[in-house]
């Protein structure tokens, strides 16, 4: 290691070095940006060209560093890498990396930036850039905003590109073959005469020239992997069950842990130990924030011995029962609680017509994704390793290093493939709570694994809110639309909990509202700020679960009392060709305006998140026994479609996740504390609930964007929509099965 | 107490309450089967006890002494895949894949039982287990491809 | 009157013997007192029993030829129908498709977490269609349990040791009164509902609007 540690930035903007008999690549980029991580961690035989290319004597490991939770990230970063390095699937191993300010995300910030994704402004422009710079000072490498293909398309390709030339160079200095001679082919090298040489002989030889610079990336024709269909990486082990998850791992001398905390989020008031402490396998008892958790010599024993805990819980610092804080919402419409006006064209004021009015609700949902959080910890005087499945490795170190007094770089963080997240992995309960146990008996590994009855207690919930819809519509058209939300801040509360303000209106109140993609001659969106509640967090899609239901409900209540149809007038106040486009791949996709026959109806919603427009028809069929979803049309515009069954997957996924939570899951809390804390009272879909979801991706985008989330906004208010064609009545409230039944 | 997990004999010593899935998690370090609810809401804990589908979270150890266990890992292997593994691989099912243990093995029970499913067949047998990614409409599809190829074996 | 009796006493002395021996669950079977044993006591006796049949800890699996399960509880609210898509079948115990003993295992464990699937010492089943009590009227249901031929070809002291042998295995109407994990259980308990069975036997079987 010591030579390794010499290895530093300077050393690496002068371009290439040998270390211990293998090769580092400096890219461009990487001249300019922070020091390359993978040198701080090298084995013997093990050589770094650039932050996201290892390559070593017997294997070529690709780093993707956006974290792995089911989206099929490592997958995709990888075949990126590896469509310009001629790499093919197999030829190479991923790895999620070590935490690095190298691994900033260049999209996410930029992607907050307060102005409409068809504004390209000069303004708009710098605001992108210079929120987007922000990211690059912080170090911050955050998985998650549907960024990794924005943050990922271009320098991956461009460090896939910068290896694969920089491997011919050094093999043209071996063989005294101009480099134009030479191409490369599945991990090697090809001379004129077709002799092969393996990257990985390549790699000492590299290592003494400097790197190729400013290297043209291929032409998209040409591609053989991006936009290809592709086997995943993991899809395997996963199909096998060797696939290790965070909650898998076992650490020699490992003792395992779980936790009580309080349902209120409050201190613990008393507790009496002693019925846990007496049963078997039980090593002991430990106080943490909010909670005590158990140490035993088995995950089932230590959960068995937490829930024997004896204990007596103070008060939630927010109100106890649900109703007051539906009061709290409903009491936000104010002037002082005005968050901003983000949109307001025309003079809705002055509009005439007929008048529609509306109010809808949406209620606190949980993330729980199957697999609980977990995270393996162990603390020295000297260092902390973490195990666990995280989306901001480098918040993981502050916060841990919180906890046990070390410095953030002393953190040593293995990051795991997670078992889904929806949003849930952006939170560190688990990881400072492990940290908490594990630093009052150091030197020993403790693995952590909340039970589904604590993760669902402990879950930060999706922002509740409420919308206030006015229209006014006039010779068969919507004039005017004049939508209020009010939902409580998950942004702020969540970085309220890393110590962080948020100052500033939060856009994601009214996302998918404000950003509507339409021309109506008056239009204003105004976000009132409910102050904080229950603490919430990012869920799947953010803000635009909540105000693209509320604004695609009210719009097509609208269209509806205008007597215009719900396709034919989205289509004519369409203000974005990109948006038009996708509303128009549905129609067709879906037949609209044909005959769909007696007790059955077709619902349209189109929402724009995270840049990308996403339209969505639901079937139903109002049967004896209740509502059934036969068929669900979804199109979506990325720009590129980089990994295509990935993306049916992930639209297909989206859907279900959108319909699912709003058919038939809220979180309520009462005395305090949440009602809901297994499967069985917040269920999402179930396969037979399951429509058949026919998926069309789009790429007149002139920009790469991702598509975890955009799918399940436009979900709901498809399905509201389509429930409203087949019966007549309008769901205003999540979940729908409070008011209609389902088969 | 004494079982076989996936052809190879245990003998164990714990509590008669203690679940299968921990018995084989922490116990025995078989970590294909999954935790997923501990409530039978689930399924990711799904295998197979002497041959039936069943919630290893579900399962007290004094009911499997002597019994005959099989995991995710015991029906197939990277190297030698169930016919529904490879369905699921064919289909590319998986999302974060967590559930897709118990899937599968809820799957091949089914198959077991009725080679040829129908869709309503499928939805019934299937919808015990939850798949918060929503990889429903590929899950049909690899019961339906793994029923084809098994028929044609 | 007497034949209903003289099969009860007779049914006693067979079966308190071995079952008591056995019996964890301390039942007592006692004959009941011939001066009680009127048609009123036993019409009291049945609407205490047709409250234990028709609560949903036991009505539940008690549904009709299309088998789909009830479930009920504090968070699933009023009866309906079983989650997960769950269909028993003609089979009654899911064989069709998904069998009920994937979650409902077969164990004499206490039934301890709250929500679980729970579990008896019998093999989890719906009972007979013939035994459908969800959606049927006091009369119906009282017609039903007296039928040899709908009820298991049982006289009165049959559906007596019918209780003993659940008790016995730790079955249905053993667990409908411990139903554990925080469940709400039928009213009173095994004890009661034995005296009911027998002391509405011992009336003849008497049912509501009979003998008008």
């Amino acid at each position: 290691m010591g030579a390794v540690k010499t290895f530093t930035r300077r050393a690496f903007l002068v371009g290439s070095v040998a270390i211990a008999g293998g090769v580092a690549f400096g890219t461009y980029l990487v001249r300019r940006d922070p020091a390359n991580p993978l040198a701080d961690d090298l084995a013997a035989d093990e050589a770094t060209f650039n932050p996201w290319v290892k390559i070593g004597k017997d294997a070529i490991t690709l780093i993707t560093p956006h974290v792995d939770l089911g989206q099929g990230s490592a997958h995709a970063q990888a075949i990126l890498i590896a469509e310009e390095m001629d790499l093919e699937p197999g030829q190479y191993r991923t790895s999620f990396g070590q935490p690095s300010p190298a691994y900033w995300n260049t999209a996410l910030a930029a992607e907050s930036a307060p102005f409409r994704q068809t504004d390209t402004s000069f303004p708009a422009q710098a605001a992108r850039q210079a929120i987007g710079a922000l990211g690059k000072v912080l170090g911050l490498q955050v998985t998650g905003g549907s960024s990794t293909m924005p943050d990922s398309y271009q320098k991956l390709r461009e460090a896939g590109a910068v290896a694969r030339e920089t491997l011919k160079k050094a093999a043209s200095v071996e063989t005294g073959i101009p480099v134009d001679k030479l191409a490369t082919r599945a991990g090697a090298v090809v001379l004129p005469d077709g002799t092969e040489l393996a990257y990985t002989s390549l790699a000492e030889a590299a290592a003494r020239i400097e790197p190729a610079r400013d290297v043209p990336l291929r032409d998209p024709s040409t591609y053989r992997l991006i936009g290809k269909p592709t086997q995943r990486a993991d899809i395997v082990a996963k199909s096998t069950g060797t696939l290790d998850y965070g909650i898998d791992l076992s650490i020699d001398a490992m003792v395992h842990a779980a936790v009580r905390m309080s349902p209120r989020r409050s201190p613990v008031e008393r507790h009496d130990a002693e019925a846990a402490l007496a049963m078997r396998g039980v090593q002991g008892v430990y106080e943490v924030t909010n909670g005590l958790a158990v140490v035993a010599d088995n995950t089932w024993r230590a959960m068995k011995a937490a829930a024997a805990l004896d204990v007596t819980w103070a008060p939630a610092p927010y109100p106890a029962e649900q109703a007051d804080h539906w009061a709290e919402v409903e009491a936000s419409f104010t002037e002082d609680r005005l968050d901003q006006e983000w949109r307001n064209d025309g003079d809705v004021t002055a509009a005439t017509g007929d008048v529609v009015e509306a109010e809808y609700r949406c209620p606190y949902a949980a993330h729980q994704p199957l697999e609980p959080i977990n995270a393996i910890v162990r603390v020295t005087d000297d260092t902390v390793e973490v195990w666990s499945s995280h989306q901001m490795p480098r918040f993981l170190q502050q916060q841990v290093a919180g906890v046990t007094g070390h410095d953030a770089d002393a953190v040593i963080f293995h990051n795991q493939y997670g078992g889904g997240s929806f949003g849930h992995r952006l939170e560190f309960d688990n990881i400072t709570l492990a940290a908490e146990i594990a630093n009052q008996m150091r030197g020993t590994p403790v693995k952590l694994t909340f039970s589904r009855e604590e993760d669902f207690a402990q879950d930060y919930v999706r922002q509740i809110g409420m919308a206030r819809g006015s229209a006014r519509v006039r010779d068969g058209k919507v004039d005017a639309v004049d939508l209020q939300v009010a939902t409580v801040s998950a942004s702020t509360s969540q970085f309220g909990r890393l110590g962080m303000a948020m100052p500033g209106p939060d856009a994601q109140i009214v996302a998918g509202a404000w950003n509507a993609p339409y021309a109506i001659p008056s239009f204003r969106v105004r976000g009132y700020r409910v102050p904080e509640l229950a603490p919430s967090s990012s869920w799947r899609s953010v803000g635009a679960v909540t105000s693209g239901f509320f604004m695609e409900s009210f719009l097509d209540e609208a269209i509806h009392a205008a007597g215009a149809d719900p396709l034919e007038e989205r289509l004519r106040l369409s203000d974005w060709d990109v948006s038009r486009k996708v509303l128009e791949a549905v129609g067709e996709m879906s037949d609209w305006g044909s005959d769909l026959g007696p007790n059955r109806g077709r619902g349209l919603a189109m929402v724009e998140s995270f840049g990308v427009p996403t339209a969505e028809v639901v079937e139903v069929t109002a049967t004896e026994r209740g509502i059934r979803i036969d068929k669900v049309f979804v199109a979506a515009d990325v720009g590129r479609v980089v990994d295509p069954i990935n993306f049916e997957n992930h639209m297909q996924g989206g859907v279900v996740w959108g319909l699912g939570h709003a058919m038939n899951a809220e979180i309520t809390y009462r005395d305090g504390m949440p009602e809901q804390l297994n499967y069985h009272a917040h269920e999402g879909m179930r396969l037979y609930q399951c429509p058949e979801i026919e998926v069309r991706g789009l790429e007149n985008n002139d920009v790469v964007k991702g598509i975890g989330e955009p799918p399940t906004p436009p979900a709901a208010p498809a399905l509201a929509n389509a429930i409203f064609a087949a019966t007549g009545k309008r769901l205003r409230s999540m979940p729908f099965h409070s008011q209609i039944d389902f088969v | 107490m004494k079982l076989t997990v996936n052809g190879q004999a245990h003998e164990v010593d714990v509590e008669d309450d203690m679940p299968l899935l921990w018995l084989l998690r922490d116990e025995l370090g078989v970590t294909g089967v999954k935790y997923g609810c501990g409530i039978a809401q689930c399924g990711a804990c799904t295998v197979h006890v002497d041959g039936m589908a069943v919630r290893s979270c579900q399962v007290p150890a004094a009911a499997v002494d002597g019994a005959e266990v099989t995991t995710i890992e015991g029906l197939g292997t990277p190297d030698a895949l169930h016919a529904v593994q490879a369905a699921w691989i064919d289909q590319q099912v998986a999302q974060c894949g967590y559930c897709q243990s118990g899937q599968i093995m809820q799957a091949a029970d089914l198959l077991d039982r009725i080679p040829d499913p129908t869709d309503e067949e499928i939805d019934r047998a299937m919808s015990g287990n939850l798949c918060r990614c929503g990889t429903y409409p590929r899950i049909r599809a690899a019961v339906k491809l793994a029923a084809t190829k098994l028929q044609e074996a | 009157m007497k034949r209903y009796l003289t099969a009860l006493t007779l049914a006693v002395a067979m079966l308190t013997t071995p079952v008591l021996a056995e019996g964890e669950h301390g039942l007592t079977v006692t004959a009941p007192d011939p001066v009680n044993v009127s048609r009123s006591a036993g019409l009291a006796a049945w609407d205490r029993l047709h409250e234990v049949f028709v609560h949903p800890r036991c009505a539940n699996c008690h549904v009709d030829a299309e088998g789909v399960p009830m479930w009920t509880g504090p968070s699933y609210g009023a009866p309906g129908p079983h989650g997960m898509a769950i269909v028993a079948g003609e089979s009654r115990i899911g064989a069709e498709t998904l069998p009920c003993q994937t979650c409902h295992v077969t164990s004499t464990q206490p039934n301890t977490v709250a929500h679980a699937a729970p579990h008896t010492g019998m093999e989890w089943q719906l009972a007979p269609v013939e035994f459908q009590w969800v959606g049927k009227s006091p009369q119906d249901i009282c017609a039903q349990v007296r039928d040899p031929d709908r009820n298991g070809g049982r006289d009165g002291a049959g559906l007596v040791e019918h209780i003993l042998h659940d008790a016995a295995e730790t079955g249905f109407i053993t667990w409908g009164f411990n139903p554990g994990g925080g469940r709400e259980p039928a009213p009173g308990d095994l004890q009661s509902h034995l005296d009911d069975t027998i002391a509405w036997v011992a009336a003849g079987m008497p049912c509501p609007e009979d003998g008008q």
